[in-house]
């Protein structure tokens, strides 16, 4: 498995696509950084736990799209040609569609990865800025169980009809557009901008409300869900 | 196989890929960049912002995703290694000649798709001032003409190189060079080109000819490298050079390429929008003309003929002179370097003329001999395209049936070295136009109509006194009222009339005249008994003159009208607007300081909300002007970088200007309301700020420096810096 897992990494990672993808979010991360996240967020400094959490969450609809971008690959109608003949191996199709999702995961990390080290150097090069530990949380609690759930319900959605997954990538853009609640308000980043002008207090730590816990783990929770599931179709 | 059927098999080919339908669709999607991070124009006006940068960005983004798709499309034979036998097949010059075809039909289908795509959003956003001609011809002339000019590009550098990536390289870094370093010059930036505003109420054919006429020149000019390129195509195992030797030998091939270029070459030479103006400002060697002597202004007359298809003006002038020093002199006129004089006669006899080389402030000189006799008529005809003098500004000149706007010497022949006679410089002029138009001269000057032609033009005549004058007509819409002791005109145009009648600017414009000549004083340019108001077409600002004031209708947009900044609600925005003619335009302010809140808009914005709790009641006002206000000073002064400026100071300059300029609206907006409104309360209230405010109006201008600063504020308050202090 080792094996297949570093031959579909390759497969992701050393095409046209991905650096496409890459540079395109390198290109808006670039833009977010400077104009939404440069100017400080509720009062708080660039490089604040809050202003971070915006850049992250305008980053989030781009990686969301990218992550299901990588399982079209394992759902393409070539793939599911090629299917029949993976079926027929001997290992283990359970095994096999596990650890194609973790190279999709990886794919994604690597996007991730990519813009927050565009961030470091931004953050280092304007203010010599390096405090990168109060910003780990923040990024987790921000990315993961979003990400997660993208490749879960990705992976299902794809199963079930190969087209689903582009319909599924409008999902971010949509909540978008929605008046969301503040405890989901980390999937567009208005909770970054919101919820420090509430705790009455200059420069805040980071800190969540119990419901943008609860919501976030239990996007977590349910991505997991869904990538522990067993396949609809084997082979895929 | 033909050349025609074989591009409909291409088409066919290119419309199965899924490479064309995603260039095809994110073609369509690029507008989206131009709302928000592709923004070129400078204007804020609906058109601005929801037809250019959408269809500039297209433009941009549309042409680099078809040089991308022609360059892929041109590499596919050779990177799947069956040239040989394709050659085989089809001559490589028939097969480059239909690919190149099938990529241009496929650009004119993303061209109808975006355009179709983007047309309801538009024109629902764009509300009632939308027009569907100027949509389209923005689309077509701002996105539609760069796809074009792209695949020319990409598949001329393919067929050079035959490197796809080197084709790259090519193609990026000239994008990059237009983007950039060429961005300000408008016959260069053959990607983006210089639209810096299109008008809502008024035609933009001016500025789209403009955007036109460069594209064409480049099209001309890639075409010949298209063609040059394509007789470079390798055939027979040869190189290019050898390549091109054999294709040559059909003669017409090389020169129709060359005929190409050369086109492109006298079109870029022989445009006719920008004059050669000397650049450096501060010579104004015309102004130093000295005045003949012996030779004095008696009337003059003109008759201009303005063709609003063309966008061009014919004329005829006549001046009469009292020549009293028995010999010839030569008599200076600026024209504009567009037109071509011709028929210049004194007294009915031919003289001679000369119209110089050299170009200053938009105007050529013009010499022409008058004899030594006693009295003398001189009569000149002109005709051409009033050209303009700031590239990145264009559309100044814009001349059709909905608008113009004659300045000075686009309007007749500005005299200049001849002293005035008795009664000044008295001037009749005629202008014929369409009847829809109706002619506004600005200054206190009435135009009335003379006559009536079959054609559906009228001729207008008004009288003036000076040796230039400006001219405004248009689609207008008149109104009429008393306000502040003095009757206005005040003209807006047509497509507005929704928006004004909604934001109630008639009330409006009386409101704010009747609070500010009772609070501050009339103003200086109203002629004694009238003054025009006049909405002109987007220029980047307003002046004034004796009886008449312009209003740039950047500031009645309807985004602008939703600026909470300005004033609570559209119809105060409105209020703000005017307050301008007041403090901005009435009483002049130096450029704004960035750290410092002092602007027009202080005094503005406080008026207004005088204005607002005059009409609407204290409460009113204290809610929506100064709560917000104070809202917003207290947001300012927990900004991070106001807290901590050491880090604002070691940002890269441009993001230090970009965030200080953000910094800098809020202070002139809200801080300097504030402070006006704690110097009000310490001045002793609001009567005492009013006469100060009035002593200030009305005070002695120094001619070298008019401005009204705030120090010159403070001593009429009798107040310092510290005392209007927020902390």
């Amino acid at each position: 498995m080792t094996k297949i897992f570093s031959c579909e990494c390759r497969r992701l990672l050393c095409n046209k696509f991905f650096i496409g993808l890459l540079a395109v979010l390198l290109f808006y991360a670039g833009q977010v950084f400077y104009l939404a996240v440069l100017p400080g967020v509720a009062h708080t400094a660039p490089f604040s736990p809050w202003s971070f959490g915006v850049y992250l969450g305008r980053l989030l609809p781009l990686l969301w799209v990218g992550a299901l971008f990588f399982l079209t690959f394992f759902t393409s109608a070539r793939e599911r040609r090629a299917a029949v003949l993976t079926a027929a191996t001997p290992a283990d199709p359970r095994r096999y569609a596990l650890t194609r999702c973790a190279a999709a995961l990886v794919g994604t990390a690597l996007l991730c990865l990519a813009a927050l080290a565009l961030a470091a150097v931004c953050y280092a090069r304007l203010f010599g800025w390096y405090g990168w530990d109060t910003l780990v949380l923040p990024t987790l609690v921000t990315l993961a169980p979003p990400l997660v759930f993208a490749l879960g319900s990705g992976w299902r959605l794809g199963e079930v009809r190969p087209w689903l997954l582009y319909v599924w990538m409008a999902f971010p853009f949509v909540l978008s557009a929605l008046p969301l609640p503040q405890a989901l308000g980390l999937w567009d980043g208005s909770f970054f901008a919101g919820y420090p002008l509430t705790l009455d207090a200059l420069d805040p730590a980071f800190s969540m409300p119990a419901s943008a816990w609860l919501a976030q783990g239990l996007t977590l929770a349910l991505g997991l869900l869904l990538l522990a599931l067993p396949s609809r179709k084997q082979g895929v | 196989m033909n050349v025609l059927t074989l591009t409909a098999r291409e088409l066919g080919r290119l419309l199965r890929g899924r490479l064309t339908w995603l260039v095809l669709a994110l073609t369509a999607l690029s507008p989206a960049a131009g709302l928000t991070v592709l923004r070129f124009t400078a204007s804020e006006t609906m058109l601005s912002r929801c037809v250019a940068d959408p269809a500039l960005a297209a433009g941009v983004l549309g042409g680099l995703l078809f040089a991308l798709l022609t360059l892929w499309d041109s590499a596919r034979a050779s990177k799947s290694r069956v040239e040989v036998l394709t050659d085989a097949a089809v001559s490589p010059l028939t097969a480059a000649l239909a690919r190149l075809a099938a990529l241009l039909v496929t650009a004119a289908l993303a061209l109808v798709l975006t355009t179709l795509a983007w047309l309801p959003w538009t024109a629902y956003t764009v509300g009632a001032v939308f027009d569907g001609l100027d949509y389209l011809l923005a689309y077509g002339i701002l996105m539609g003409l760069a796809l074009p000019l792209c695949i020319l590009l990409a598949g001329a550098a393919w067929q050079f190189t035959r490197r796809f990536d080197l084709s790259l390289v090519l193609v990026a870094v000239l994008a990059a060079l237009s983007l950039t370093v060429w961005r300000g010059e408008w016959q260069l930036c053959w990607l983006n080109p210089c639209v810096w505003a299109l008008s809502d109420d008024f035609s933009n054919f001016r500025v789209l000819r403009s955007a036109a006429y460069m594209r064409l020149t480049w099209l001309l000019g890639l075409a010949g490298v298209w063609a040059l390129s394509w007789l470079c195509i390798r055939r027979y195992g040869k190189g290019p050079l050898g390549s091109l030797a054999r294709s040559a030998r059909r003669v017409y091939r090389p020169l129709l390429a060359l005929a190409l270029l050369l086109c492109c070459g006298w079109s870029y030479a022989a445009q006719p929008f920008i004059d050669r103006s000397n650049p450096d400002l501060t010579v104004m060697s015309f102004f130093e003309i000295p005045y003949l002597e012996g030779v004095t202004f008696v009337s003059r007359t003109a008759q201009v003929f303005p063709d609003t298809k063309a966008g061009t003006v014919s004329g005829r002038a006549s001046f009469r002179f009292e020549n009293t020093s028995g010999q010839e002199q030569k008599v200076a006129f600026g024209v504009n370097p567009g037109y071509t004089v011709s028929d210049v006669r004194a007294n009915g006899v031919d003289v001679p003329f000369t119209v110089s080389a050299y170009q200053e402030y938009n105007e050529a000189l013009l010499e022409v001999t008058i004899p030594a006799d006693g009295e003398v008529e001189l009569t000149m005809a002109y005709r051409g395209y009033p050209q303009e003098s700031i590239p990145t500004m264009q559309g100044g000149k814009e001349l059709s049936a909905e608008y113009l706007c004659l300045e000075n010497s686009a309007l007749s022949p500005r005299l200049m070295n001849v002293l005035p006679g008795e009664d000044g410089y008295p001037a009749a002029i005629e202008i014929t136009l369409p009847e829809a138009m109706t002619v506004i001269p600005f200054g206190s000057s009435e135009a009335e109509i003379i006559a009536e032609h079959d054609n559906g033009t009228r001729t207008w005549r008004y009288e003036d006194n000076g040796t230039g004058g400006i001219l405004y007509a248009g689609d207008y819409v008149r109104e009429d009222m008393e306000a502040g002791g003095i009757h206005i005109q005040f003209y807006y145009g047509r497509k507005h009339q929704a928006v004004m009648e909604a934001v109630g600017a008639a009330d409006a414009v009386q409101a704010v005249v009747d609070y500010c000549t009772q609070h501050y004083g009339p103003l200086s340019f109203g002629a004694g008994e009238s003054l025009k108001l006049i909405q002109s077409r987007v220029a980047g600002g307003g002046y004034a003159a004796d009886g008449a004031s312009l209003l740039d209708e950047a500031g009645f947009t309807i985004a602008n009208l939703a600026d909470g900044a300005k004033g609570a609600a559209a119809g105060e925005v409105f209020i703000h607007e005017l307050v301008h003619q007041w403090w901005g335009l009435g009483n002049m302010f130096d450029t704004a300081d960035p750290s410092s809140p002092w602007s027009a808009e202080g005094l503005t914005v406080y008026t207004t909300y005088r204005i607002a709790k005059e009409l609407y009641g204290e409460d009113y006002a204290v809610e929506n002007y100064v709560d917000q206000w104070r809202a917003a000073v207290d947001d300012y002064y927990l900004n991070f970088y106001v807290r901590c400026p050491e880090y604002l100071d070691a940002l890269p300059e441009a993001e230090r200007l970009a965030i200080s300029n953000a910094l800098s609206g809020m202070r002139q907006y809200s801080e300097m309301p504030l402070k006006i409104l704690k110097a009000q309360e310490l001045v002793g209230g609001e009567e005492a700020m009013d006469e100060i405010l009035k002593g200030l109006f009305t005070r002695e201008l120094d001619p070298m420096y008019p401005y009204l600063t705030y120090q010159e504020f403070l001593d009429a308050c009798g107040l310092t810096e510290e005392d209007l202090s927020l902390d």
